[in-house]
């Protein structure tokens, strides 16, 4: 049949075309932080051109200043963006429809494809950021767009309380179907490889290490992992996460040059995709640790796990320096399960290659000569490996002292801070012990990562802050394989025991613009904060495939056809039932009052006697009739006719229930087949 | 009969014919039966989605391909809201329109080539408010209304009207897209509303004084507001308002009408072999052309035509019943 014309064809009201303009604003707001600035400059423009036209001070752009604008918009674009394979681009192309739709925002049709396209970009949003605040600010999104979409059906329901309050009544009626899809509905994975945001800089643990990296970490309360554990958790002073191995030190930086963004040497990977079975180097029982970390975004590929790790996480690949790593670079929050083997468990492998050996003894030509005497001087009283690392390590604790803010280094790092100053912060520990090692002729490598971490009681959670950034050593032992060795351990022990803020009491968090570590109270609401997050990612942002058979299993005992069913179908009667019930309860016109529904029983029970009151009929004519034609009724009719006059007028409590009383008693069919005048034989039906 | 009528007037205001469209009104016939007043319920009401609703189906599944290729939770969650609206929104929809009673209140009679004009009145029968209801004979606009108080509310529609006779107008459209607009809820709703539809008035010159072949003597009183002044009688719905006795009325009597003598003695005969030589329709177009003059110049006159005569008169009452006979002539003329 043919449609209701017009519907889509008119002219956008003063109301809807705000509510749109509004839906865009709480839309693009938090993307303003990365979309350039002409595009927003573009946006307000559009607005303003689109209202001076309401208001017929403008006239509507023609074809040519559409043109214009399209191209300019084009231009804009491909000058911004060099890349377009990627998230940011994606967005701005979103705002850039959404600019150029403003200016013929003219028909229904318009508006609603407007918003439509504010649904998307809400969406993108969380992309860029799924915390608890940004999905708050989601929420506030779909709310204000639902209202424009349903302020565009004009008249009362423009108005901003009626559409608001329509909006937040329809999304809450969502929510339960949410709810449920959300837990049941597959996970399948990506269908294709997507653009990645590519704008943040990355942070953390970087893919070099100069003096002075460290200690700018340490000025970070971040928070950088999380790691809940299944079974045993590793005490205090075996708590170090590795992330990366610095193999190569050009003399003053270390860094591995295998790794350059988030591309790896092929010819270092283990192949780890069939497990340790293939591997043989990891036993299959044995002491073991079994754990899931979340960690933050860090734009990095790396992740972090303790020594000798193995994980079944898609997209995570072991290294042949025992590292893990994704395969891109971690862009938003990542969950992955670890099993890690502490490295007393696992046999020593064969030795290491003359090409890993070369690698791990690497020193540039010249420089610190000091350093290098030491180690010399070591070597020829005749100490092997182990002794030179203890004579090193007590050097440290006799004169060392560990400091955040250590003096500036010159071009010979080691040999000032050895000889000279002989203060720092763990990396230059860890610099001066690699690199006197590898003087003595000892393999030896610089592991960056985490050590320490935050145990949350509650929530059964260890929290690694960004402030808990480390920098160790391992050496290699022919008879024991690699051994990790942490410098910082001999100089501050309590470091490594009790973390950061015991080691250097006075000059933790010292640059912080509120020192607000410092106030007991605010440290508990943090980690009260830090709690809910937590909670955050293990329930919703970290919900996969793995998580979802996991609730369902234990949901439903086991995972059938028909137990999928009852669970969906239950909630769907549910549903059902209750729409059913407001649709009837809203259908019902107001109540009657008390006296006319007693009335009412008592024209239904006449009615089944033979005698129904005309519609109109006036209660007293209704009980002549009832005395004319059914004589024998005919006195108790009239008592109830005058006691209902009498409670409907008179509001007398008495009354309404002498009324109740007469009704209950009133049964015409069983009185009249006592006289034995039943008006009609199939109608005596006992009562 | 009449549901052949009813196919016909449809099919003239719609293009789309065929068989299709025939069974489907036969069946709507069948669920939706004519009646004055009809309650709108779940046996009576339609909900599909709109274009607009189509495209949110659409932007639903390409956040879903967004949410999965970015294993975003949040996305998908967001996607999953959408739907929950998806699915809650026919519901909001439906019980926009379920429960709302339309009654006929009144239609009147029309031309033909105008427009007839039916009111309805709008009422609720529960405490649902019916917001944004479009009634409509397509393709017209139709009206536009809000029912929310518990006053009944009364809206007129327009149909316009080609042919002369009694026209039963095509099932009404009441539709709402209400409250997102991407479902709508419709039904086609049969009020038994029946059009007299009066010729086309279309001039054949100036009135045929004496030239009626009747039997009257052919007097030259012309002037139906003569000076002779008969009287008063009580006045009675149909005469002229011009001869309304409002002196006597203002003076806080009953409503009366003066009687002039030379009115009655009019001899002016509309007749039908008059036009001679013309068509039917046409005939019958400048019959109603020539009462409508005789009413504008007051002057008492009869009608003639084949099978039928009404005796000279004047006023409204007479009017109407000249206009019914033009209007309800037999299409094939009559045979004798």
């Amino acid at each position: 049949m043919s449609e209701v014309s017009g519907q889509f064809r008119t002219l956008l009201p003063r109301e809807s075309l705000l509510w749109v303009f509004a839906a865009q604003f709480v839309v693009l707001l938090p993307h303003f932080a990365h979309l350039p600035s002409w595009l927003i400059f573009a946006w307000f423009l559009a607005v303003l051109w689109r209202i001076e036209v309401f208001r017929g001070r403008r006239a509507v752009p023609g074809r040519a200043i559409k043109l214009l604008a399209v191209s300019l918009a084009v231009a804009g674009l491909a000058l911004t963006y060099r890349r377009w394979f990627a998230l940011e681009p994606m967005v701005a192309l979103l705002a850039v429809s959404f600019t150029l739709k403003n200016i013929e925002l003219l028909s229904r049709r318009d508006a609603v494809l407007s918003l439509m396209l504010a649904y998307f970009l809400a969406a993108t949003l969380f992309v860029f950021e799924q915390t608890i605040p940004y999905a708050l600010y989601g929420v506030l999104c779909l709310v204000v767009i639902t209202a424009a979409l349903v302020a565009q059906q004009g008249s009362g329901s423009a108005r901003i309380g009626r559409a608001l309050g329509l909006s937040v009544k329809i999304l809450a009626q969502a929510v339960p179907v949410m709810l449920i899809l959300f837990v049941v509905m597959p996970r399948l994975g990506p269908l294709w490889a997507v653009p990645n945001n590519t704008s943040a800089a990355s942070t953390g643990i970087s893919d070099s290490m100069s003096p002075g990296d460290f200690s700018r970490l340490s000025k970070s309360d971040k928070p950088a992992l999380r790691i809940s554990f299944d079974g045993s958790v590793p005490p205090p002073e075996q708590r170090y996460w590795r992330g990366l191995v610095y193999t190569h030190f050009d003399g003053r930086r270390w860094s591995e040059p295998g790794v350059t963004g988030n591309r790896w040497f092929g010819r270092r990977f283990r192949n780890t995709q069939s497990g340790q079975e293939n591997d043989g180097r990891l036993p299959a029982v044995g002491p073991r640790y079994r754990y899931q970390v979340i960690q933050e975004a860090s734009h990095n590929p790396w992740l972090f796990a303790l020594a000798i790790s193995d994980s079944d996480t898609r997209g995570v690949r072991s290294t042949g320096d025992d590292t893990l790593v994704y395969h891109m670079p971690v862009g938003s929050r990542l969950a992955y399960d670890v099993r890690s083997w502490p490295r007393e468990s696992v046999t020593a492998g064969p030795g290491l290659s003359p090409a890993e050996e070369r690698r791990h003894l690497q020193l540039p030509e010249e420089g610190n000569p000091q350093a290098r005497a030491w180690a010399e001087a070591r070597r020829r009283e005749g100490m092997d490996s182990q002794a030179i690392s203890q004579s090193l390590l007590a050097l440290y604790n006799r004169s060392f002292t560990y400091t955040l803010k250590p003096p500036a280094l010159g071009a010979d790092t080691v040999d000032e801070f050895m000889f000279d100053t002989q203060q720092g912060f763990c990396e230059h520990f860890a610099n001066s012990y690699v690199f006197t090692m590898r003087a003595a002729g000892v393999p030896a490598r610089v592991v960056a990562g985490y050590q320490g971490g935050e145990w949350v009681e509650q929530e059964e959670y260890l929290l690694v802050r960004q402030y808990d950034a480390h920098a160790w050593a391992e050496i290699w032992l022919p008879e024991r394989g690699w051994v990790r060795v942490d410098p910082t351990a001999a100089v501050a022990p309590e470091r490594i025991r009790d973390g950061l803020q015991s080691a250097v009491t006075e000059e933790f968090m010292q640059d912080a613009l509120l020192p607000l570590h410092k106030f007991n109270i605010l440290n508990r609401l943090r980690l009260q904060w830090d709690m809910i997050n937590y909670r955050w990612y293990q329930t919703v942002v970290s919900f996969d495939a793995d998580r979802q058979q996991g609730l369902l299993k234990r949901w439903l005992g086991e995972i059938s056809p028909l137990r999928m069913a009852m669970l969906l179908g239950v909630p769907v009667a549910v549903g059902l039932l209750g729409l059913l019930v407001w649709l009837n309860l809203s259908a019902r016109g107001p109540a009657l009052p008390p006296a006319s529904r007693a009335y009412l029983r008592f024209c239904q029970r006449m009615a089944r006697a033979g005698l129904p009151r005309r519609s109109g009929e006036a209660p007293g004519d209704f009980a002549r009739r009832i005395e004319r034609e059914l004589p024998a009724l005919g006195p108790m009719a009239a008592r109830i006719t005058v006691a209902y006059e009498r409670a409907a007028y008179t509001d007398s409590k008495g009354a309404l229930k002498q009324l109740r009383r007469l009704v209950r008693g009133f049964w015409p069919l069983r009185q009249l087949a006592k006289l034995g005048a039943a008006p009609a034989p199939h109608q005596s039906v006992g009562q | 009969m009449l549901e052949k009528i009813s196919f016909k007037a449809v099919s003239d205001n719609s293009e789309a014919g065929g068989l299709l469209q025939q069974r489907w009104l036969r069946w709507l016939n069948r669920r939706l039966p004519p009646a004055s007043t009809v309650t709108l319920n779940h046996r009576k009401l339609f909900v599909l989605p709109t274009a607009a609703g189509m495209g949110f189906l659409l932007l639903i599944v390409l956040l879903w391909l967004l949410g999965t290729n970015y294993e975003n939770n949040l996305v998908l969650a967001l996607v999953f809201m959408l739907v929950g609206v998806f699915v809650i929104l026919p519901v909001h929809t439906f019980a926009n329109l379920s429960g709302l009673k339309l009654r006929l209140q009144e239609v009147e009679p029309a031309f033909a080539g105008d427009f007839g004009r039916a009111k309805i009145v709008l009422e609720k029968t529960g405490k649902r408010s019916h917001e944004r209801v479009r009634l409509c004979w397509p393709p017209e606009e139709g009206a536009l209304v809000d029912i929310i108080d518990s006053e009944p509310t009364e809206v007129t529609l327009e149909l316009p009207l080609i042919r002369r006779g009694k026209v039963r107008a095509p099932r009404i459209r009441v539709e709402s897209r209400f409250p997102a607009g991407l479902f709508k809820c419709w039904s086609w709703v049969d009020l038994d509303v029946e059009f007299l539809v009066y010729p086309q008035p279309r001039s054949a010159g100036p009135l045929p004084w004496g030239a009626s072949v009747g039997e009257g003597d052919q007097e030259k009183t012309h002037s139906a507001g003569g000076d002779d002044f008969a009287g008063l009688k009580s006045y009675q719905a149909g005469d002229s308002l011009r001869h309304v006795a409002w002196k006597q009325f203002a003076g806080g009597r009953d409503l009366y009408s003066k009687e002039y003598a030379s009115g009655s003695d009019a001899r002016l005969w509309l007749d039908w072999d008059l036009l001679a030589g013309r068509e039917l329709e046409t005939r019958l177009s400048n019959l109603c052309a020539w009462v409508l003059e005789a009413e504008r110049a007051q002057v008492a006159y009869g009608l003639r035509i084949p099978g039928q005569a009404l005796a000279p008169a004047i006023g409204a009452a007479h009017r109407q019943k000249a206009l019914t006979l033009l209007a309800l002539f037999p299409v094939q003329g009559v045979s004798s």
